[in-house]
């Protein structure tokens, strides 16, 4: 087992104990969004759209840099998708396609659309759409294995403890006994399905489609590595057999097999392995073939078309209905499901922020962060929202905050999570038990964890019924997740007054803004509320609450 | 001895005959059937409390939490008197808020340890506290855990998984014919009670009795399609614990179940084999509202003790108070 193939399993262990670990609370000795921010398409296109570097996403520099070095290092010894595609490339049989050096030749050009793809998302970018929803290796990796294959794994591993069970539980193994788990569900689970399984389904085609053809990520390291000081050398002895071409997963060696494309190359010493004559070697500053063959420029023409086209679907996605103005003036189109998490920029900001990762959903306790389609418009889609029927904003979490690999979502304390308002609850009293059917419910009281439901008496109506006090409700949503009324809930939460930040602190902004933000079971409470709001009867002389005559 | 033990003779009694049983169990209904008639006929089923000497319905103890828990209980002949060497306990106290001791929305860990402690006393072969809380589970239990944390790793947990629950059918329930009880609660012999003394919204008290929807996995089905209050006593035919302990150290009096509200320092523990008499008796006791409340104001406690589940006339009780 070559350094490589280890480093590599290695990686994609990390990748996956880290994607496990994101999760409330968060304990974790390396960051576990950093994978994430290694790549380094998601540091252009961020920094492309929201013009500033952002801190957190350095790493990939790092990447770049190392790259000058090592060539695209990366994409053989670290990337969870390409040595995903590996696997893929694997079990899906090719059709033997990398005999036809017809076919492959045929194929050359299209070493050009991942440039292309590229241009089209910076200029996107630039233009006030980001894109990068199915192009970032990264995010797609995480995406697939946290928001489709992590769910069915928790789902059987629920399963098998259900099956031991009745043994664990006869033998008193405590520990198993009562452990269980719980089942992300997620939506829009068909997307990452259709987008993840056509990347590995290319293997049909040709091993690593994806990397050669498409990766707009390869396609920065191909930049960087135009000529890596460690790079592939042929020495004398080659006796041309072609073996070496034929199996390069990279497609990266010319005509002549001595040449190499090196900005395709990723430096995984396939070649190397295979060559019945032993003569390739990957030293430092290593003999060049003799013309750097085929080394690739997009064309001119090409690129500005896919600047054109960037631009021009910044262009449509401002004139989509759902792009917001980022004021509060009559004709913005808000979308009353559309409840960003807790400490998500302000709107605009955030969707060019985020790269659809869908990490926050997957490090979700409450599993209410949610991929959205169309709710925010063309720019979007799969972004996270939350979606309180299937689970309320847990009070002490921040959880998306602190996996957020680009600050979409700001890394907040608790106190700030608290004051980091997601919308207000009301009532819809022609579905509450207690307005329009005389029921004693009021599960919407009990649950709340900021006493912002209280209970009055109302002339007519035989139990007290709910009222929401929206200078005390946070929108976490418990109060929709218990409602017990079936299908839509009877109190909802819609993203009014939202407190969106991109700067500055949310305490202040809820204190100027009059709210009163007090989590009643004492875990977090707002510096200076020392006091206990006591709601003693203003009893007119009528009964307590819940009681009868 | 009061009608209870026999309208749950007759309970029982209605259950069997609706459903196949297997010789073990013809065997038990039989010595069970015995034990009553034997009774009946030693004047023992009269209707007046003819137990042993000096063992009042209710106990009710004044002090700290753990001693006061201790007393209460001993007045009504200590643990032993519920627990049986051997025997597995599952004691459900309120644990469902993530607040503090001072927010009396749970009920106070000390009380829940004081009992565990005594049922490992009289020889408990496992005890569990257990609920099923609203709120995120480990917040919950976490004051409850660190207060057993001197017994044993396992006794306290929060079980909201479906895989932890079986549905049972409720004989004789108007309304609510069937639920999925926590299975520990179904395969255990003792369950105690152990809730903390607070207002509700929606049944004017939280007790004993509206505690043991914690022992179920779906209770909001309780709040809309059947009555409320009919439910809840309907439950309680098939989850009446064996000693109910009410935690009144802190009362909730307003802003309950899940305050803030105002919480009164009562200092005292409420302890009684009769659900319905311990809530009674905690009912008409402390302020609900700045109010004085009697229990008949309290719907599903006026229909349990209609439909023979217990008796709230604890007037006609006897009753014994003890500082401590």
């Amino acid at each position: 087992m070559t350094v490589l193939k280890i480093a590599r399993i290695i990686s994609l262990l990390l990748f996956f104990i880290l994607l496990f670990y994101a999760t409330f609370p968060l304990v974790s000795l390396i960051p576990v969004d950093i994978f994430l921010r290694l790549d380094p398409l998601i540091f252009a296109v961020t920094l492309s759209g929201s013009r500033t570097v952002i801190p957190l996403l350095l790493p990939a520099v790092i990447i770049l840099l190392l790259t000058l070095v090592l060539g695209r290092f990366f994409c053989s010894a670290i990337c969870p998708l390409g040595t995903t595609i590996d696997i893929a490339d694997r079990m899906i049989p090719q059709g033997n396609p990398e005999h036809d050096p017809g076919k492959k030749r045929a194929r050359t050009h299209l070493v050009r659309v991942k440039y292309l793809l590229l241009i089209f998302l910076l200029a996107a970018a630039a233009s006030g759409i980001s894109l990068i929803l199915v192009f970032s290796p990264m995010a797609l990796a995480t995406r697939l294995y946290g928001t489709l294959i992590m769910p069915v794994f928790f789902l059987v591993a629920g399963g098998a403890l259900d099956l031991i069970r009745p043994l664990t539980w006869e033998f008193d193994i405590t520990t198993l006994a009562y452990a269980s788990i719980d089942v992300p569900r997620f939506a829009l689970t068909w997307v990452t399905v259709l987008v993840t399984g056509a990347i590995l389904g290319c293997a049909l085609i040709a091993p690593r489609f994806w990397c050669r053809y498409l990766c707009p990520a390869g396609a920065i390291f191909a930049v960087f590595s135009r000529r890596p000081l460690i790079r592939r050398t042929v020495s004398e002895g080659c006796t041309r057999c072609g073996l070496c071409q034929e199996l390069c997963p990279m497609d990266a060696i010319g005509e002549d097999p001595r040449d190499t494309v090196y900005s395709e190359c990723s430096g995984c010493r396939v070649c190397a392995g295979v060559c019945p004559e032993r003569v390739i070697s990957f030293p430092l500053r290593g003999r060049t073939g003799k013309k750097a063959a085929q080394e690739f420029s997009a064309g001119r023409r090409g690129l500005l078309a896919a600047a054109g086209a960037g631009i021009s679907a910044g262009l449509i996605a401002r004139t989509d209905l759902g792009y917001r103005t980022g004021t509060d003036e009559p004709g913005e189109v808000h979308h009353p499901a559309l409840i960003r998490p807790p400490g998500a920029i302000p709107e605009n900001e955030f969707l060019l922020r985020c790269v659809r990762c869908g990490i926050c959903m997957k490090a979700c306790p409450t599993n209410t962060l949610q991929p959205t389609w169309f709710e925010a418009g063309l720019a979007g889609m799969m972004s996270p929202v939350i979606r309180p029927r299937r689970g309320p904003c847990e009070p002490p979490c921040a959880v998306c905050g602190h996996v957020c690999p680009t600050g979409a979502i700001r890394t907040l304390n608790p106190e700030e999570k608290i004051c980091a308002k997601v919308g207000t609850a009301y009532i819809l009293r022609h579905k509450c038990l207690a307005w329009e059917f005389d029921q004693p419910c009021l599960i919407c009281e009990e649950v709340c964890p900021y006493g912002a439901i209280e209970l009055r008496t109302v002339d007519g109506i035989p139990v007290t019924v709910p009222f929401v006090d929206e200078k005390k409700c946070t929108g976490c949503g418990y109060c929709e997740y218990y409602c017990p009324v079936q299908a839509g809930s009877a109190v909802v939460v819609e993203p009014m007054d939202e407190i969106r930040l991109s700067l500055g602190s949310y305490c202040e902004t809820a204190r100027e803004r009059g709210f009163i933000f007090d989590e009643k079971d004492g875990l977090v409470r707002l510096p200076e509320d020392g006091h206990r709001d006591t709601k003693i009867p203003e009893s007119d002389g009528g009964l307590p609450p819940g009681f009868t005559e | 001895m009061d009608n209870r033990i026999l309208a749950r003779f007759l309970l029982d009694l209605e259950s069997f005959m609706k459903r196949p049983f297997s010789r073990r169990e013809y065997l038990l209904f039989q010595s069970k059937a015995g034990l009553l008639l034997a009774a009946g006929a030693s004047g023992f089923l009269l209707p007046s409390p003819l137990k042993a000497l000096d063992v009042p319905d209710i106990g009710i103890a004044v002090g700290g939490p753990g001693p006061a828990t201790r007393a209460a209980v001993d007045l009504l002949g200590g643990m032993k008197a519920f627990v049986k060497q051997g025997q597995s306990v599952v004691i459900k106290p309120n644990m469902s808020f993530t607040g503090g001791v001072d927010d009396a929305t749970n009920t106070n860990p000390e009380v829940v340890r004081e009992l565990v402690a005594m049922c490992n006393e009289a020889g408990a072969s496992r005890v569990r506290v257990l609920d099923n809380p609203l709120r995120p589970s480990e917040l919950c239990i976490e004051s409850f855990r660190e207060a057993c944390s001197l017994f044993d790793d396992d006794v306290v947990h929060a079980l909201t998984n479906k895989a932890f629950f079986r549905e049972v059918s409720i004989p004789g329930a108007e309304t609510l014919k069937k639920t999925e009880i926590m299975r520990d609660v179904l395969e255990s012999d003792v369950l105690i009670a152990a809730p903390v003394a607070k207002s509700h919204g929606s049944t004017g008290v939280s007790l004993s009795m509206k505690g043991m929807m914690g022992l179920i996995l779906n209770r909001t089905v309780m709040h809309w399609r059947y009555d409320l209050h009919t439910a809840i006593v309907d439950l309680c035919r098939v989850l009446q614990p064996r000693l109910v302990v009410i935690d009144g150290t802190r009362v909730l009096s307003s802003g309950g179940p899940g305050g803030p509200g105002t919480v009164l320092k009562e200092n005292t523990v409420i302890a009684s084999r009769d659900m319905v008499a311990a809530d009674a008796q905690a009912v008409s006791m402390f302020t609900w509202y700045g109010q004085k409340m009697e229990p008949r104001q309290v719907k599903h406690i006026r229909i349990a003790h209609e439909r023979g589940l217990g008796r709230m006339d604890i007037e006609h009780l006897t009753r014994k108070k003890i500082q401590v």
